[in-house]
């Protein structure tokens, strides 16, 4: 195992401009961001960054050394795409260190304004494979392309191994079971999902009904999950409930669990993994410094020694009590699941 | 103006080699432009291998239909892009990408292709760009409203591209794609070791909530909608727009019925005789329309869908 | 600074809940209104503006109501079903201030119970994690 390979960035979330602080304080070496509008996948109600607050935080980042990317990652919609066009204009101009971009019709209007902006291919551009990723390489020179949650390791490596675009994965957060870019389970159910409109099972959808027995979680009116007394409550995100297939009453999509890379860092070190993500705009500070400032250890212990490398009880403790479902697996990186 | 034409997307679900072979035997003689053919959602899924598919292809593509091949939409694994360059390399029939990486292929053989609905095709700039690189047609995303492929069109119109807009009209939606297998999961089983269950569950699996609503279909790594999508009730409007083609997507049962309706309906579009063709008893589940209305998809025709407000 | 794991007593429920919720209850408003006001809370107000809100400390008994308009948080009764009810313990709200503990967390948990507008409780939820106390002379309280 070649000691040499460089140790991948470490990129963390930030809803606000705390998290952002505190990704920064506890060891992030990158921090990826969104403006308040429907340009990116976190378009939550009092989340993300205006011009203030975003020159605030690359101000912050970049006396600390550390780099900021601006996530516009929804698809320009329909007749007017002005407000993703000025989306990109907008970074441009605060110096953000790359904009990460899913639609490739955007990819096109920022390589031609700005030559010199570096390119990222977010992973809501369901690029799974190398041909994908060569592709917007050759027509647009994007530096980077973030892989969806679906590949195993051995995938991984696959793609790493066929092109020159630098690879970033998932190493954290709440485990997206479906392709990224590929999911429109949340407009079925209420007109708005991640490509057009930048949200997942939205909240003025979620509707509690605290009931004498249980918890019931509806989204626009259709029943997500029940929970009984005392048991652990999730969001109604629409994958994440328990419905009946064939008289079976069970998680039938996918249990509410995170996905935890620490495991395998050394193996993500070695095949040349560029950046291990973690997931979460929309959580709070304290999430952002938690995860980062155990990644962090846990990522500079893998690269000291990788041969030696051992999970520590205090990392997984730490991280297992942020975790949705407080389940973490390893993912699809490490097949077979059920 | 042109007259809307009828197209027959791929098979999404698991059929044995016998039932497909005769599910386009029948198909031959329907009043379809376009026959799109092939495994579009598990590479797992081998009854018929890519060869198969070409030689069906092939045949179907002499009794004077066009004849597309449609790319599978997950592309993960080496032999998955093996497959897909196979696909592509047949040297005759054209292919419908379901992925960058197959839009790629068929560019680099200077093939014109079908830029599928898995592009995500949102906005008219992205959609010349997928021209430029060889897409003589495109399906919008299942998710896309009225008004904003109506704007889409516009410029369209606008650029003087030439591209053609095939819509998905009929049909369970094809709505997600996972790493993991649902039906696998649902018999305990891992996705490596499933047993082809699907091939029990030629219209997938029903999922419902657990007050019983239907909701979802669970199609091996697949989830579709339960509700069936029709734009019957909203051709005048699509010809109107310049849509070139509608697509039945292949069920179980009554898949002519369905293209005789819709055939019917085109027909109706230019006289002036009034006719009243309802589909819903060849749907096994409630017919929805609302993502054309721009409402959640799951709006069953004619009702809205504002639980919330 | 941890905050140790304790539960008010029920008696001390049970007395503090007789008392007049009115001073804590302004309290709390007026503290709002002067973090506002300092651009320490960088509230739209437009979003709250309307709404209604109310704090359950369920361990010491303590419900404190008060709604917002397009300036100003004030006092407010705010009846069974204020369009937003958070209900925690104090040492969880307390966890929450401070950063301790991140709200989903507490959420995911039971220990959080949001009741009413799910979209208003993300927005009040936002606002929380967008107060940057390291502009504040709170800041070494709020180190995590």
């Amino acid at each position: 195992m070649p000691a040499t390979r460089p140790l991948p960035e470490l990129v963390c979330p930030a809803g606000s401009l705390p998290a952002l602080k505190a990704a920064v304080d506890n060891g992030a070496d990158t921090v990826y961001l969104g403006l308040k509008n429907d340009t990116n996948a976190r378009n939550f109600a009092g989340l993300n960054f205006d011009d203030r607050t975003a020159r605030e935080g690359i101000r912050y980042a970049h006396q600390h050394e550390r780099k900021v990317l601006l996530a516009i990652n929804t698809y320009a919609q329909g007749g007017d795409i002005s407000r993703w066009h000025r989306a990109i204009d907008e970074g441009a101009d605060l110096g953000v260190d790359a904009i990460i971009l899913a639609d490739i019709g955007l990819m096109e209007y920022a390589r031609r304004r700005y030559p010199e902006l570096r390119l990222h291919m977010s992973v809501q551009s369901s690029a799974t494979n190398y041909e994908a990723i060569n592709l917007a390489q050759e027509l647009f020179d994007i530096r980077r392309a973030v892989l969806p949650r679906v590949l195993t390791l051995d995938q991984v490596k696959q793609v790493i191994d066929h092109t020159r675009v630098e690879i970033e994965v998932f190493g954290f957060g709440s485990l997206c079971v479906m392709v990224e870019g590929r999911c429109l389970l949340s407009s079925y159910a209420t007109g708005e999902s991640p490509n057009s409109h930048g949200v997942c099972s939205p909240a003025k959808f979620v509707r509690w009904e605290h009931g004498s027995q249980a918890l019931g979680a509806r989204l626009n009116g259709i029943l997500i999950d029940e929970y009984q007394q005392g048991e652990p409550a999730g969001y109604p995100t629409l994958c994440k409930g328990r419905f009946e297939v064939e008289g079976d009453t069970y998680y039938a999509l996918e249990e509410p669990t995170s996905l935890n890379v620490m495991a395998m860092l050394p193996q993500i070190i070695d095949i040349g993994v560029a950046a291990i993500k973690v997931e979460g705009r929309q959580r709070s500070p304290a999430y952002v410094a938690q995860v980062t400032r155990t990644l962090r250890e846990a990522l500079d212990t893998a690269g000291r020694e990788p041969q030696r490398f051992s999970v520590k009880p205090g990392w997984t403790q730490a991280l297992s009590k942020l975790a949705e479902g407080q389940q973490q697996t390893l993912g699809a990186y490490n097949r077979p699941w059920k | 103006m042109n007259t809307l034409q009828l197209t027959l997307g791929p098979v999404l679900f698991y059929w044995s080699r016998d039932d497909i072979l005769r599910f386009y035997s029948e198909a031959a003689d329907w009043p379809l432009e376009t026959i799109y053919l092939g495994e579009a959602v598990c590479s797992r899924r081998q009854q018929l291998r890519g060869q198969d598919w070409i030689a069906l292809g092939k045949e179907l593509a002499e009794s004077g239909r066009q004849v597309v091949l449609s790319s599978l939409a997950l592309i993960e694994s080496e032999s998955d892009l093996r497959r897909l360059r196979k696909l592509v390399e047949n040297g005759e029939l054209q292919l419908e990408a379901n992925d960058l990486g197959a839009a790629r292929l068929a560019q680099q053989q200077g093939r014109p292709f079908v830029a599928g609905h898995h592009l995500n095709i949102y906005n008219a700039d992205t959609l010349a760009l997928l021209q430029s690189l060889g897409a003589r047609r495109w399906i919008p995303p299942v998710e896309m409203d009225r008004d904003t492929l109506a704007a889409v069109l516009q410029q369209v119109s606008n650029k003087g591209l030439d591209i053609e807009t095939e819509l998905f009209a009929w049909g369970r939606l094809p709505l997600a794609l996972s790493a993991r297998c649902f039906t696998a999961r649902h018999y305990n089983l891992s996705k490596d070791d499933c047993q082809f269950r699907c091939l029990e569950h030629p219209d997938g699996l029903r999922l419902n909530t657990r007050e019983q609503q239907a909701f979802l279909t669970i199609n091996g790594i697949q989830t579709m909608s339960d509700g069936c999508h029709s734009l019957l009730p909203h051709l005048a409007d699509i010809a109107a727009m310049g849509v070139r083609a509608v697509r039945i997507s292949p069920q179980w049962q009554h898949t002519e019925r369905v293209v005789a309706g819709y055939q019917q309906a085109i027909q109706a579009l230019n006289s002036p005789l009034h006719t009243d063709i309802d589909l819903a008893p060849y749907a096994d589940s409630r017919l929805v329309d609302g993502y054309w209305r721009g409402e959640a998809g799951i709006a069953a025709i004619g009702e809205a869908h504002h639980a919330h407000s | 600074m941890r905050i140790p794991e304790l539960t008010l007593p029920a008696s001390m429920a049970s007395l503090l809940g007789r008392l007049p919720a009115t001073p804590p209850c302004w309290a709390l408003v007026t503290t709002l209104n002067q973090l506002k006001k300092r651009d320490i809370l960088p509230a739209d107000m437009s979003l709250l503006a309307g709404h209604s809100f109310e704090v359950h400390v369920q361990d010491a008994g303590l419900r404190l109501g008060f709604s917002a308009d397009e300036k100003n948080f004030k006092v407010a009764s705010v009846g069974d079903t204020p369009d937003l009810r958070l209900s925690a313990n104090l040492a969880d709200f307390a966890r929450m201030m401070l950063r301790e503990e991140d709200p989903d967390t507490l959420f995911f948990n039971r220990k959080l119970i949001i009741e009413g507008d799910t979209e208003l409780g993300l927005i009040v939820k936002n606002l929380l994690d967008s107060v940057d106390w390291s502009s504040t002379p709170l800041q070494r309280f709020m180190a995590v």
